[in-house]
């Protein structure tokens, strides 16, 4: 495992990425995304063992890719808390729940909101807000959501503020659950709107069948907010994450207000989240309490952190294989939850920055092995 | 008078740390506070710099009563701290460090002037600009760390142990670098357990025990007092 990992540091990808002149990285850059835009058609024969419907009862292809996009979409936005600003956040999926409810809520013609619109405005009973409006409404709750969690949870540090989000998570799915004459109850809420698109063969442009299009949507967004994050990381706002996230105190003895930017890294992560269920709830055209569990909030943070937290090129391969692999091997499916915790130990113990590492990253955990050592040898 | 600490008491829960101590620093003076482990040295810092507030006392600076006020206001009205060993940030590279000390500044052509100032003081940050801050020595970390607050221009500089986990002839350098500084004009207050250098260098000094001031006076009347010499200088 680490001879592996050795060779693969030996070829050094970072650093000759890092050093290639711009015309090269462009083209790097344009060929890696037209290559994903062409996957769902993917059918050349060796490459096309990585399909996962390969046997009767794999799963659709394109559903798959699209899947695995909304949750690169989620881990990008968990990155910005937890490997820019370095806040450890449990309840993520909350945000992501959130985002899917909106649209729901607002964009069906059957959730209770829009049926009380409707008999107290005296309207049709298709009416209900346009897709298109939706966003904008999902975007805005995810983020009142998470500065209305933030700010008076964010004076605490650590383990403290995991707690306090992980209960966040389950807040979001039990009120969903429960207030049944808002959310549908248990039954949730169908006729989830789509985005709106000519009609093709009779059907509308994103249906349930044509999931290659709903994966192309999701990738045109993945690349904005890929772009979003990145520039928001070499801005001086995330050079103020990284001073919190390296050393709280020393960043607020140069000046920086610690509280103002936590509190922007977690309201800019819950709108991404809020982002990518939307696209959730939106295909899958139905929206449900038990798609929102826990377990789905450790998924997206051992996506960050297997990936390489802080590095937006690991969060994406760590939302990949996450998310790929279990898909892919669905026969063994049986030894998901075996194989995943194994996982976890193995990356922990030989590679605790991540697979794809960011450098500051590497540093930072140097550097907090050395202190404890020496404090272990003051005692 | 730049700062005046008058009867603070700092807690960590119910813990109290500081038993109400008052601390004056003039304009252009060097002053120091020493004691031993555990005496209170690192909260005073942490009560100056506004890092932990205060459960009663009070702190003014250049004539403003900044009690009240976050570090990173303070900080913007100049009184800054270097923090104690390692507070640097150690992913960053030594040129990152040192923009950090200058995050809350606009004035362009006043920064340049600095980051050759810094450079200036500690050629072997210079030769060091691209390096990871947390892969370098001990002693180069700490002339970061003291150039990286010069960054933000201080009306007072404190300083946090600066000789912390140093050898000694890095101890001298270090020392002799914050004469120069406050040569050139800053206001220094710093902190040490290195009892000799600290009052050898310094125009007034307190000494700290258990969150108490015991003893003040001139750097030379403290090195000849023979109760400081005992407990700090190690002669009898």
């Amino acid at each position: 495992m680490s001879q592996i990992s050795d060779s693969i540091r030996g070829l050094q990808i970072g650093n000759r990425w890092d050093r290639a002149p711009k015309w090269v990285r462009s083209v790097g850059l344009l060929l890696v995304i037209a290559f994903a835009f062409y996957l769902p058609f993917l059918n050349v024969l060796p490459f096309a063992y990585i399909r996962t419907d390969l046997n009767p009862t794999g799963s659709d292809w394109a559903s798959v890719l699209f899947l695995i996009v909304v949750y690169m979409i989620a881990a990008v936005g968990l990155n910005v808390v937890i490997g820019f600003a370095g806040l450890l956040d449990l309840g993520y999926v909350g945000f992501y729940a959130l985002g899917a409810y909106s649209v729901a809520l607002f964009g069906s013609p059957s959730s209770p909101v829009v049926e009380a619109l409707q008999s107290r405005f005296g309207l049709s009973d298709e009416w209900a807000v346009p897709f298109v409006m939706c966003i904008p409404i999902a975007i805005a709750m995810s983020l009142t959501a998470g500065v209305i969690l933030g700010a008076p949870t964010l004076r605490l540090r650590g383990d403290y503020l995991a707690i306090v989000t992980l209960g966040f998570g389950e807040i979001i799915r039990i009120t969903a659950r429960n207030l049944d004459n808002v959310t549908g109850g248990a039954a949730g809420i169908t006729q989830v709107p789509v985005p709106p698109g000519p009609e093709v063969d009779g059907r509308s442009f994103f249906n349930t069948i044509d999931a290659e299009r709903w994966y192309w949507l999701a990738l045109v967004i993945l690349i904005l907010i890929v772009f979003l994050a990145s520039r928001l990381e070499h801005s001086r706002v995330g050079r103020a994450w990284l001073a919190i996230r390296e050393d709280e105190d020393a960043a607020a003895v140069m000046g920086v207000a610690g509280f103002k930017f936590k509190l922007w890294a977690f309201a800019i992560g819950a709108s991404v989240g809020g982002l990518a269920g939307l696209l959730f709830g939106s295909k899958q055209q139905y929206v449900e309490p038990n798609a929102f569990m826990l377990n789905l909030s450790f998924l997206f943070v051992a996506m960050v952190v297997i990936g390489g937290s802080g590095n937006i090129v690991g969060v994406l391969v760590g939302a990949f294989l996450l998310t790929y692999l279990p898909e892919r091997f669905r026969e063994l499916q049986e030894w998901r939850p075996f194989a995943f915790g194994l996982a976890l130990v193995l990356v922990m113990v030989l590679r605790p920055q991540g697979l794809v590492p960011s450098r500051r990253r590497a540093a930072e955990i140097e550097d907090r092995r050395h202190e404890a050592e020496e404090a272990a040898a003051d005692a | 008078m730049l700062l005046e600490m008058k009867d603070a008491v700092l807690s960590y829960g119910k813990i109290e740390a500081l038993h109400g101590i008052s601390v004056h620093v003039e304009e252009g003076e060097v002053v120091s506070l020493i004691g031993a482990n555990g005496a209170g040295k690192t909260s005073t810092m942490r009560a100056l710099s506004g890092v932990r507030g205060l459960s009663a006392g009070s702190v003014v600076f250049d004539g403003q009563d900044v009690t009240k006020m976050r570090a990173d206001q303070r900080l913007r009205k100049g009184l800054v701290l270097c923090p104690e060993g390692r507070g640097i940030f150690p992913g960053m590279t030594v040129t990152e460090n040192l923009n950090m000390g200058a995050y809350t500044r606009k004035d362009k052509s006043a920064i340049d002037e600095d980051y050759d100032r810094v450079f200036d003081l500690f050629p072997r940050l210079l030769e060091r600009k691209k390096q990871i801050a947390g892969t370098m020595s001990g002693g180069e970390q700490q002339m970061l760390a003291i150039g990286r607050a010069l960054m933000s221009r201080p009306k007072l500089l404190m300083l946090d142990e600066p000789s912390m986990g140093l050898a000694p002839m890095l101890i001298q350098q270090i020392f002799d670098i914050i004469t120069e500084i406050s040569q050139q004009g800053t206001t220094i207050l710093v902190v040490e357990q290195n009892a000799k250098q600290a009052l050898s260098r310094s125009d007034r000094a307190y000494v700290l025990e258990t969150g108490n001031i015991v003893k003040t006076g001139t750097g030379p009347e403290l090195l000849d007092d023979p109760s400081v010499r005992e407990a700090y200088l190690g002669v009898a």
